[in-house]
């Protein structure tokens, strides 16, 4: 049981038991408000009838011409209420209103190679990699070090030049119905971050 | 801003330096600048801002003063200006300037838009929507009407707005609807338009007409597109009384739309109970109505519940939620079906970890039968060999433990229990060993009953061997599971209670709070931090951490009103009122006062009691003495398994048992304020130096501050007091009377602030800061006459040794007697606030004012033996507590717990540390101690 309702600035106050997360980024005020002040609509979060926070999701859209799209900027289930589908319905309403509302072509995100049950997530929810992007410095505040993305990948094998930090995914709306925004063998497909945005 | 100068070379350099900030280049480019074009506004302009970076904000605010005064209307000049202004807290004198501005420029759209922003940034909505109302008239563009609709919102639903009487409520609203229905353009426009439409509909009670709207096709496709519409959309059909017909559409929603949002289903429930709910004496008839509606909701859930099988939770619970109300009303028929919902919700959910939290609202309600019964059912789930039994036998042990009754927790019983809880966490740590270090453990949550267990069996026993053992075992569990946060947080807690603040605060700091976290979180480090403080030796941690925890609020008062004008330029009104709300939470926020207050604790304690020290205090006190609190606090994020006859574990782990709220706050700034003010020579032009920027709004919501200072100062509410410890009320009687002693010297001596304010207009806004600044308003004639001192201040710090004497030999925990030291050290301080006047030896002769002298004197050799004392038995108990036999004593009361995973070694690890942290505190308070009274002797 839980509550689907829109994300709010005061929710800020709220999120600790969902921001205690290594892959949740606690980010400054004006970060939030600066997507609820655009994009309302693409910003939502699941509530316990106790009025304990269970998740959210952070979207925008964006993009020139056939671009546009609809974009997931953060999402995060608190450890507690994981598999219980909040994930799957926090993503459904992004891209009903990113179809419905916004008219996008396709839905994006960015997840971290290393973050592989997000991704395993995304690939049953009907996303495919589109890409991946190299990004060496900065480890973007989260809890793991440029040091320990290479070692991820150092252990996987794969050759350092074509380390990549993060998985660009892709799923394309009812407005893209020959699904040009995706295309096959995404993985392969490795660039560097000044080529992306 | 900087569009017309850019070719200028030199200028660039200038935009570059303030734009990556380097403040210092950018001054010496605006000095060379200037030399050449004297009388260059944007120049001056970026100087200011430069300058007010640098700290140097006398400068800057007087070259404002220049600038404002030739009335800019150049657009990067303003935008400077404003910028610069923001920084100094003067948002009066943008909006003054862009006023008259725009008066100079009526037809220029951008300086009126700016106007505006200026009146919304410092919340004056009357003024805002005034602006609103001229740019609609002149530029006539739609979103203009509704800027002056949505300033009559917010105007409304701030009752901090004073000058808003309530039977204007009405006729604003009515305006706002009138204004809305002329509009050329409908609000179906836009959700957020709509959004507003609907408010003012709502607010005017005229809810058939929103509902038209709502039901309209195109309303009907914005609710499914902007949750925040159907939220108001479901608001309005429980105010118009459809809550059947409401109930009716969730139904469909649920069934042919597959919508399991909660709310659904709560619309559906409060629909089967709506016709009992809505009458005060229900009649037969209406109970055998709901009877039936009952019934049917029960078959609806029950094929939802059917249909989703374990794919979604939603109707086994509806099921439960039904069930548990009809029982309220005596609408069951089944007495037993709460209880077989009940275990078959468990058998069905039981792997989720979150079956124990939806379960609990129902298991409250059983009676003794269920409970045994229950408890019996529960006893079978022991397997923990795959993933699915360890996550049922984790539910099964939490939902056990909620039910046991007190005398089931024996402390010989709880540490059964805790060994229990480990064994299966032992073994369930096998389903997590390739998990990659970023994920928690599967059995996180057994190691968390164990500590829980371990916490109130020393609740129960007083034995703080059980400490230890949480400890051990919280410790174990870190090294499992890197990620787990709550056991860092129940760490932090028990570390304090022990007397390990160090250790406390490397968990805290690796819990990586940051942002608004730490106005949320920082409670768990900095409640009353003074205690632990070693500011005496100057050893700046805590203070620190203070300010570093308070840069949020400074972010917030330059960033989050930025977001509210950003929202009335994008129009999304729907988030404008939680923009100011959160805003306004975080500048009155509780915790920053709190923080503010332990800061200065410390700072006493660490710098030389200077005029200047007292004179900055005393005007920022004063400043939050005026404030409507929020407490933002976050105790919710501990984890709690106590059984439901046990106070939480937040509870249980309060230091003092006592956690500071506003009561406590408030009673601690008026023993600063009242030593402060008696110490400070400030007159009310001073004062308005020391204020950067506009004053802060005083709230009108608080009675009190309608009051003298005086008279607030004086009041003693119990519910305050009840915020205490006693040592610390003993503190604060202690500077009360002192207070009444040397009080009437102090006003004879001191120079009074200036009756006679020259800024007349402030003295409106605000008579009692201004005119009562330090609480007088007239001086006295005759020189008072000097009085024995009072018994509560010769006695006080006799009555702290012995207080002190009693804990040491109870053997109480360190932070105990550390209270106690370090409230007799701040005893001994604000005695030194009360009495630097009269250390000047003309003052005295002056004032005849010997025998005076002569009581202080013997007070503060009072104060300083005993705080020697104090000092002296702390370093014999630091000798002490770092002894091997200390740690021995650690490591024996964790035998128990040593097995295969956790190890001798790891236990005396953890144990040195524990026992290194403590010895360090008593040792580091000690020593301050004594430098404190060298200093002050
Ligand atoms: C990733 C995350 C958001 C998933 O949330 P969730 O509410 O548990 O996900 P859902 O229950 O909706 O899962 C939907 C489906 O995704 C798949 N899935 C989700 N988590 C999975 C995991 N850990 N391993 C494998 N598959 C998983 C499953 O197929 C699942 O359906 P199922 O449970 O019926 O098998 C959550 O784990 C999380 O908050 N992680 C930390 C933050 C994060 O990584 N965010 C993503 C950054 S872009």
């Amino acid at each position: 049981m839980s509550v689907l309702r829109p994300f709010r600035a005061t929710d800020l106050f709220k999120f600790n038991n969902i921001n205690m997360d290594i892959w949740t980024e606690t980010y400054g005020i004006s970060f939030y408000l600066s997507y609820l002040a655009r994009w309302p609509d693409l910003c939502c979060a699941q509530e316990a009838p106790s009025g304990r926070m269970m998740g959210y999701i952070i979207g925008k859209a964006e993009g020139p011409g056939t671009d546009w799209h609809g974009h997931v900027t953060a999402l995060t289930v608190a450890p507690e209420y994981r598999r219980l589908s909040l994930a799957r319905k926090m993503m459904d309403l992004l891209e009903h209103v990113s179809d419905q509302s916004y008219r996008g072509y396709f839905v994006d995100l960015y997840v971290r190679c290393t973050n592989q049950a997000a991704i395993t997530m995304y690939e049953r929810l009907g996303y495919s990699v589109y890409r991946r992007v190299r990004e060496y410095y900065g480890s973007l505040g989260l809890g793991r070090s440029a040091k320990d993305e290479e070692d991820a990948f150092e252990n996987t094998g794969a050759p350092i030049d074509a380390m990549a930090v993060f998985t660009d995914m892709r799923k394309p709306l009812s407005r893209d119905p020959y699904r040009r925004s995706v295309r096959p063998g995404g993985r392969e497909i490795v660039v560097s971050a000044h080529d992306v945005s | 801003m900087h569009t017309q100068y850019v070719l200028l070379p030199s200028f660039r350099t200038l935009i570059e330096a303030i734009d990556t900030g380097s403040n210092k280049t950018a001054l010496s480019s605006c000095n060379k600048l200037l030399k050449k074009q004297p009388q260059n506004d944007l120049v001056k302009a970026l100087k200011a801002l430069a300058l007010s970076r640098l700290q140097k904000f006398e400068e800057a605010g007087a070259l404002c003063e220049e600038i404002l005064a030739s009335k800019p209307t150049d657009e990067s000049t303003l935008g400077a200006m404003s910028h610069t202004l923001r920084g100094l807290g003067r948002h009066m004198d943008i909006i003054t300037m862009y006023e008259s501005a725009w008066k100079q420029q009526p037809g220029n759209e951008e300086l009126a838009i700016q106007t505006f922003s200026a009146n919304a940034r410092t919340g004056n909505w009357k003024l805002a929507q005034q602006v609103a109302i001229r740019l609609h008239k002149q530029f006539k563009e739609d979103r203009y009407l509704y800027w002056n609709v949505f300033c009559a919102v917010l105007q409304l639903e701030q009752a901090s707005d004073p000058t808003t009487l309530p039977p204007l409520r009405p006729v604003l609203y009515k305006l706002a609807h009138r204004l809305i229905t002329t509009s050329e353009v409908p609000s179906f426009y836009s959700p957020d338009r709509f959004y507003v439409h609907i408010l003012i509909l709502k607010e005017l009670g005229l809810y058939e007409e929103a509902a038209a709207l709502l039901e309209s096709e195109k309303g009907k496709d914005i609710c499914g597109r902007s949750l925040i519409c159907d939220e108001l959309r479901r608001e309005i059909w429980v105010l118009k009384g459809s809550v059947k017909e409401e109930g009716q559409r969730a139904q469909d929603r649920i069934l042919k739309k597959d919508d399991r949002n909660w709310l659904e289903f709560l619309s559906v429930l409060n629909a089967t109970f709506h016709d009992i709910n809505s009458t005060e004496e229900p009649t037969e008839e209406t109970m055998a109505a709901c009877q039936d509606q009952i019934n049917k909701t029960q078959v609806f859930f029950a094929e939802i519940a059917d249909r989703d099988g374990a794919r979604d939770r939603s109707g086994p619970l509806a099921l439960l939620e039904l069930e548990l109300r009809a029982r309220k009303i005596a609408l069951s028929i089944d007495p037993s079906a709460l209880y077989t919902l009940t275990e078959s919700y468990f058998q069905q959910y039981g792997d989720k970890p979150c079956c124990y939290e939806d379960l609990l609202p129902y298991v409250a309600d059983f009676n003794v039968e269920d409970l045994s019964r229950w408890t019996s059912f529960l006893r079978m789930y022991t397997l923990s060999d795959t993933l699915d039994d360890l996550r049922r036998t984790t539910n099964a042990l939490k939902l056990i433990r909620y039910s046991l009754t007190p005398a089931e927790l024996t402390p010989e019983s709880e540490n059964a229990r805790a060994a229990q809880y480990m064994d299966i966490y032992y073994n369930g740590l096998k389903h997590g060993k390739d998990l990659a270090d970023t994920e928690l453990q599967h059995a996180d949550d057994l190691l968390a009953l164990a500590a829980h267990a371990f916490v109130n069996s020393w609740k129960i026993s007083g034995d703080q061997a059980n400490l230890y053992n949480a400890i051990t075992v919280l410790e174990f569990g870190l090294t499992r599971s890197k990620q787990a946060y709550q056991f860092r947080l129940m760490l932090i807690r028990i570390y304090h209670i022990l007397g390990a603040p160090s250790l406390a605060l490397e968990h805290y700091r690796l819990l990586n709070v940051k942002q608004v976290q730490t106005d949320t979180l920082s409670h768990f480090i900095l409640t009353r931090a003074s205690t632990f403080a070693l500011s005496s030796l100057g050893d700046l941690t805590y203070s620190t951490e203070c300010i570093e925890a308070s840069q949020i609020y400074q972010s917030n008062s330059l960033d989050t009103a930025e977001f509210v004008i950003r929202a009335f330029l994008t129009e999304k009104y729907s988030q404008i009122a939680d923009f100011v709300t959160l805003e306004d939470r975080l500048d009155n926020s509780l915790q920053r006062d709190l923080m503010k207050m332990e800061h200065v604790r410390m700072r006493v304690a660490h710098e030389p009691i200077s005029a200047e020290l007292v004179d900055v205090e005393l005007v920022e006190l004063k400043f939050i003495f005026d404030r409507l609190h929020y407490d933002n606090r976050d105790f919710d994020i501990l984890p709690n398994y106590q059984p439901r006859s046990q106070p939480t574990f937040n509870e249980q782990t309060k230091m003092f048992g006592k956690i500071p709220g506003k009561g406590w706050l408030w009673m601690f700034l008026k023993v600063y304020i009242l030593a402060c003010r008696h110490a400070s020579d400030m007159d009310d032009t001073a004062e308005e130096k020391l204020v950067l920027g506009d004053r802060p709004k005083t709230n009108p919501n608080i009675e009190a501050v309608k009051l003298p200072l005086q008279e607030r100062l004086a009041m003693r509410p119990q519910e305050e007091l009840d915020e205490l410890t006693s040592d610390e009320l003993a503190l604060v009687n202690f500077e009360t009377s002192v207070a009444e002693w040397l009080g009437p010297h102090h006003d004879f001596i001191r120079p009074l602030p200036s009756v006679e304010h020259t800024n007349g207009t402030k003295q409106i806004e605000n008579p009692h800061t201004t005119n009562g600044t330090n609480g007088h308003s007239k001086k006295l004639d005759e020189q008072p006459t000097s009085k024995e001192p009072p018994e509560i201040a010769t006695q006080f710090f006799d009555e702290m040794k012995q207080r002190f004497d009693t804990a040491l030999q109870a053997s109480s925990l360190p932070p105990e007697l550390l209270h106690i030291v370090t409230l007799t050290q701040e005893a001994f301080l604000l005695f030194a606030i009360e009495t630097t006047r009269f250390k000047s030896s003309a003052v005295v002769k002056a004032h005849k004012l010997g025998a005076v002298v002569q009581s202080i004197k013997d007070i503060r050799s009072k104060a300083a033996a005993v705080l020697t004392a104090m000092s002296v038995e702390l370093d014999k108990l630091a000798a002490a507590d770092g002894s091997p036999e200390r740690s021995q004593v650690f490591i024996d009361a964790c035998q128990p717990l040593v097995a295969s995973e956790i190890t001798e070694e790891f236990v005396s690890e953890v144990a040195k540390k524990v026992v290194d942290a403590r010895k360090q505190i008593v040792e580091g308070i000690a020593k301050g101690v004594a430098k404190v009274c060298k200093n002050h002797a």
